[in-house]
């Protein structure tokens, strides 16, 4: 079972100093030691973006898929290998932009994996432009009069289109984001992990300090209750927030919105899938029985 | 117009047209299946409107003692279950054909003057039985009585249909086909065709393109099978999704950009993965196609056409994305396209498409049109015992060290070990990648050119391996045609005619579209007294790789683009036409 030293790569980062994808990248090596998964047990898949820059770094059985179709490739993973722990990690545009349409079908198929969301509000990669979690009114080169729409609200999605486990965290507590992790690990089902991940770069807006002076544990809250999806959609609403909040009246909470355990996964359902398919291709497969329906 | 019985094979054809959702393609699907239990070839021929109802839908049925190769041309007996069959299909009737139909609904005098009407009173018998639902069932009883073939076989089909619903239903059926066969039988003694049941066939099954590639994918191992929806190719869906039990993941996603991407996910685990779609879906895929190239991932991609562009012609046939299909994607990376010309082609090359994506690791596409897709066809079973699985270099279990995922090599195959094997750490990279698979180290130049020089070396072992084009007919012939897909059947066809009337023609066709085996066609064409292209689209783009790949034009082509398939007759006029022109001297472009 690899340690975190055994998890890095000879080729190292090239996040920008600063970056929250560090703090992901160092609590995910520690969540995976902690799991305890050999390599032969474990893949990761990236999408595009400067979260996607970090297939380079983990040693793995790993694929840098397209830009936007991370979910796919994994979902193609898993439904053909269930002796895999699938891992996906995403950016905001990657995952809710290009890919929205498959984070939205993600959801409600419960495919067994975990989806990690780099979500910095931004486009690093190409250069700073508006993502589709950027702050409503937030002026970037693609939206120098201020973005118009309301920002995509990957909490809430999740919670509705029934993901059996919403979680965000906030790069900036490591240990918090690899407990986060390890539970999202662990879950049985699709699990979706947002993460607000400072851009120092491109974005001057939702920077370290910012997130820092709003975020709150909801487990610190009176009624938490993460059982309940109907809370947990209410508790996502609260995340709204637009430029000229301050930090009294904008508080972001992070940790567990939902969690429902004891849901058949999408492989729970295909009793073909007891084995890796594979398998299947050793030898001709007997068609006469398929060929005489036809006769 | 042609005359009854003088059609020059002893076939028949039998043409059923009504309002669409009345059931006419399982009706005229019931009647083949009839007919090839009792030792006769049938070919399906169905048009239809892309409607739910409403739609004027049509079934021709093609049968006869010997084997043929494509669809009817004209109609011997039609069954028209509504006026607007008389006034559309009519005019395909012979010289002397019959017209099955309804007084009740049609009036004798809109009958086409060249026809004789055989009036049966399809509605009130189906009522009188069970419901106007058995109205196709007392047709077809009544086109069997009128070429005075048995019903009994008919009558076991219906049971075999029904028993299982109800005893009643079926009983119905059974009576009211017995009354539409003597109602029919009355006219019988005026109509000169007859049809005989073949004592002692061999056995043999009704398959559209899609059954036969489905039952090719099947016997290959297939272990994931992802779609959306699309004409003509759904029904692969449908066969694989019916077939889940047999070992196979089917997953019906949520756009073709999806169904790509998962399927060169389930190549990374091992998994014998494809997806099939139309030319639309495809443009969907093409982005991930290209992923599956430079991730060097063994995937099948099943492209059906249909007239295009955009939603263009859903139901009707096509091949207008062979040069789609050969450059989709951008960028520069191995593929190969086989393109089968019928069922059993169809079978044969899905399997064999399996094992080229492994020995290459790179996408195989397999290439046909709703004419293939559609349209059903009485063959031998296909021979299994041909099917052979090779996986290439994957390694599925046990141990590798020092592992490098896109290792250089000579023929450019770089063993594959699957997630699982011990030491198979890997980066699969949609970026250009190092020997291990490392986006930073793809940009050096030398990686570059080591890596996309690595990956192209491979369509020099695809050339080797890829299908070689297959001939037909003679040697030397007065006409020589080269062609690919589905056209083939109707070519067989036409030089079988042409034959009879002491007309040689050959014909060369080409399997493999990519890599494109230019030293066959060019060998065929260099021989040739009169070439031939004939393709079913507008540009002529097999013609355009013919004069890429080999330099050479041929001497004529002909081509149809109206949404549907060549008929045999029409492809036998062009060489006659051809013939009656000097060799050599047709175009006057020299070679």
């Amino acid at each position: 079972m690899p340690t975190v030293a055994e998890l890095e790569q000879a080729c190292k980062p090239t996040w920008c100093p600063g970056c929250g994808d560090f703090q992901m990248w160092k609590a995910l090596k520690q969540a995976i030691e902690n799991v305890g998964y050999t390599y032969e047990r474990f893949a990761v898949v990236w999408g595009i973006g400067n979260a996607g820059n970090g297939a380079d770094f983990l040693r793995c059985q790993g694929f840098h898929a397209l830009h936007g179709r991370a979910l796919p490739t994994a979902t193609g993973i898993a439904l053909t290998n269930p002796e895999l722990k699938v891992i996906v990690e995403m950016g905001d545009g990657d995952g809710y932009g290009i890919g929205g349409n498959h984070f939205l079908h993600s959801c409600r198929r419960n495919v067994e994996m975990v989806g990690i969301f780099h979500n910095n509000q931004i486009y690093g990669l190409t250069t700073g432009q508006a993502s589709p979690t950027s702050d409503q009114f937030m002026k970037t080169p693609s939206t120098p009069g201020g973005v118009i729409e309301e920002p995509v609200n990957p909490v809430g999605v999740a919670v509705a289109q029934g993901a059996t486990f919403v979680a965000r965290t906030f790069s900036g507590d490591v240990a918090y984001t690899q407990s986060i992790y390890e539970q999202a690990l662990r879950h049985h089902g699709f699990a979706v992990v947002d993460v607000f991940q400072p851009c120092p770069t491109w974005n001057k807006n939702n920077t370290f300090k910012w997130y820092a002076e709003r975020v709150y544990k909801l487990e610190d809250e009176p009624g938490y209750d993460p059982d309940s999806r109907v809370w947990a959609f209410e508790k996502s609403l609260s995340t709204f927030h637009d430029l000229t909040c301050a930090p009294d009246s904008c508080r972001l909470p992070v940790g567990v919105f939902y969690r429902e355990e004891g849901v058949p996964t999408y492989q729970d359902r295909l009793p073909q899938l007891a084995q890796p398919m594979w398998r299947q291709a050793r030898k001709p497969r007997d068609i006469s029985r398929a060929m005489r329906a036809l006769g | 117009m042609a005359q009854l019985g003088e059609r020059g094979t002893p076939d028949i054809s039998i043409r059923i047209g009504g309002p669409a959702g009345a059931g006419i393609k399982a009706a005229g699907q019931s009647l083949a299946r009839t007919f090839m239990r009792e030792g006769l070839w049938t070919m399906d021929l169905t048009e239809y409107p892309s409607l739910i109802r409403g739609g004027h839908n049509v079934i021709t049925v093609r049968v006869g003692p010997k084997p043929f190769f494509s669809h009817a041309v004209d109609v011997d007996i039609l069954i028209a279950l509504d006026r607007l069959t008389v006034e559309k299909d009519g005019p395909s009737l012979v010289e002397g054909g019959a017209v099955v139909y309804d007084p009740a609904s049609v009036e004798a005098a809109t009958l086409p003057s060249h026809a004789r009407g055989v009036p049966v009173q399809l509605d009130e018998i189906a009522k009188r039985n069970g419901g106007v639902i058995m109205r196709n069932t007392v047709a077809m009883a009544a086109a069997l009585a009128l070429l005075r073939f048995p019903l009994e076989p008919f009558e076991s089909a219906l049971h075999a249909q029904f028993d299982s619903k109800s005893a009643e239903v079926a009983e119905g059926n059974v009576r009211a086909a017995r009354e539409g066969h003597a109602e029919a039988w009355k006219h019988a003694d005026d109509f000169p065709l007859r049809l005989s049941p073949v004592p002692g066939a061999p056995e043999r099954v009704l398959v559209d393109g899609n059954d036969a590639v489905c039952l090719g994918a099947l016997a290959a191992g297939i272990g994931f099978y992802a779609a959306y929806p699309m004409t003509p190719a759904s029904t692969l869906l449908h066969y694989m999704a019916r077939h889940e039990g047999d070992g196979v993941v089917v997953k019906h996603v949520e756009d073709e950009i999806a169904a790509m991407n998962m399927v060169v996910g389930a190549a990374f685990t091992g998994a014998r993965a494809m997806c099939a779609t139309s030319g639309g879906g495809f443009s969907l895929m093409a982005e991930a196609f290209g992923l599956a190239g430079v991730t060097e991932s063994a995937v099948v991609v099943g492209v059906f056409s249909r007239p295009g562009p955009a939603t263009g012609m859903p139901t009707w046939t096509e091949q207008g994305d062979l040069q789609f299909v050969i450059h989709a994607a951008q960028g520069e990376f191995p593929r190969v396209v086989l393109a089968p010309g019928d069922r059993d082609d169809a079978f044969h090359l899905t399997w064999q498409a399996f094992n080229l994506a492994d020995r290459l690791q790179t996408p195989v596409v397999l290439l046909g049109d709703s004419y293939l897709s559609d349209n059903r066809q009485s063959v031998l079973p296909f021979e299994t015992a041909r099917v052979t699985i090779d996986r290439g270099e994957t390694i599925t279990e046990g141990e590798v060290s020092d592992y490098l995922r896109y290792r250089d090599t000579p023929d450019g195959i770089s063993p594959r070990a699957i997630p699982g094997v011990k030491g198979a750490e890997q980066l699969v990279n949609s970026y250009e990648h190092d020997e291990y698979g490392w986006g930073q180290e793809g940009e050096r130049a030398e990686v570059r050119v080591q890596q996309d020089e690595k990956r192209m070396r491979k369509m020099e072992l695809a050339r080797t391996l890829a299908p070689a084009p297959v001939a037909f007919g003679p040697l030397e012939a007065d006409v020589s045609i080269v062609s690919f897909g589905s056209t083939k059947g109707p070519i067989r066809d036409a030089m079988d005619e042409l034959a009879a009337e002491g007309v040689s023609a050959n014909f060369l066709q080409v399997v493999t579209c990519w890599p494109f085996p230019a030293r066959e066609v060019s060998g065929f064409l260099a021989v040739a007294k009169r070439s031939l292209v004939v393709e079913n689209n507008y540009t002529g783009q097999l013609e355009q790789l013919i004069r890429q790949e080999c330099l050479m034009e041929p001497d004529d082509r002909l081509h149809r683009y109206d949404g549907r398939a060549f008929t045999y007759a029409q492809i036998a006029e062009k060489a006659r036409e051809m013939v009656r022109r000097p060799a050599r001297e047709l175009t006057g472009v020299t070679r």
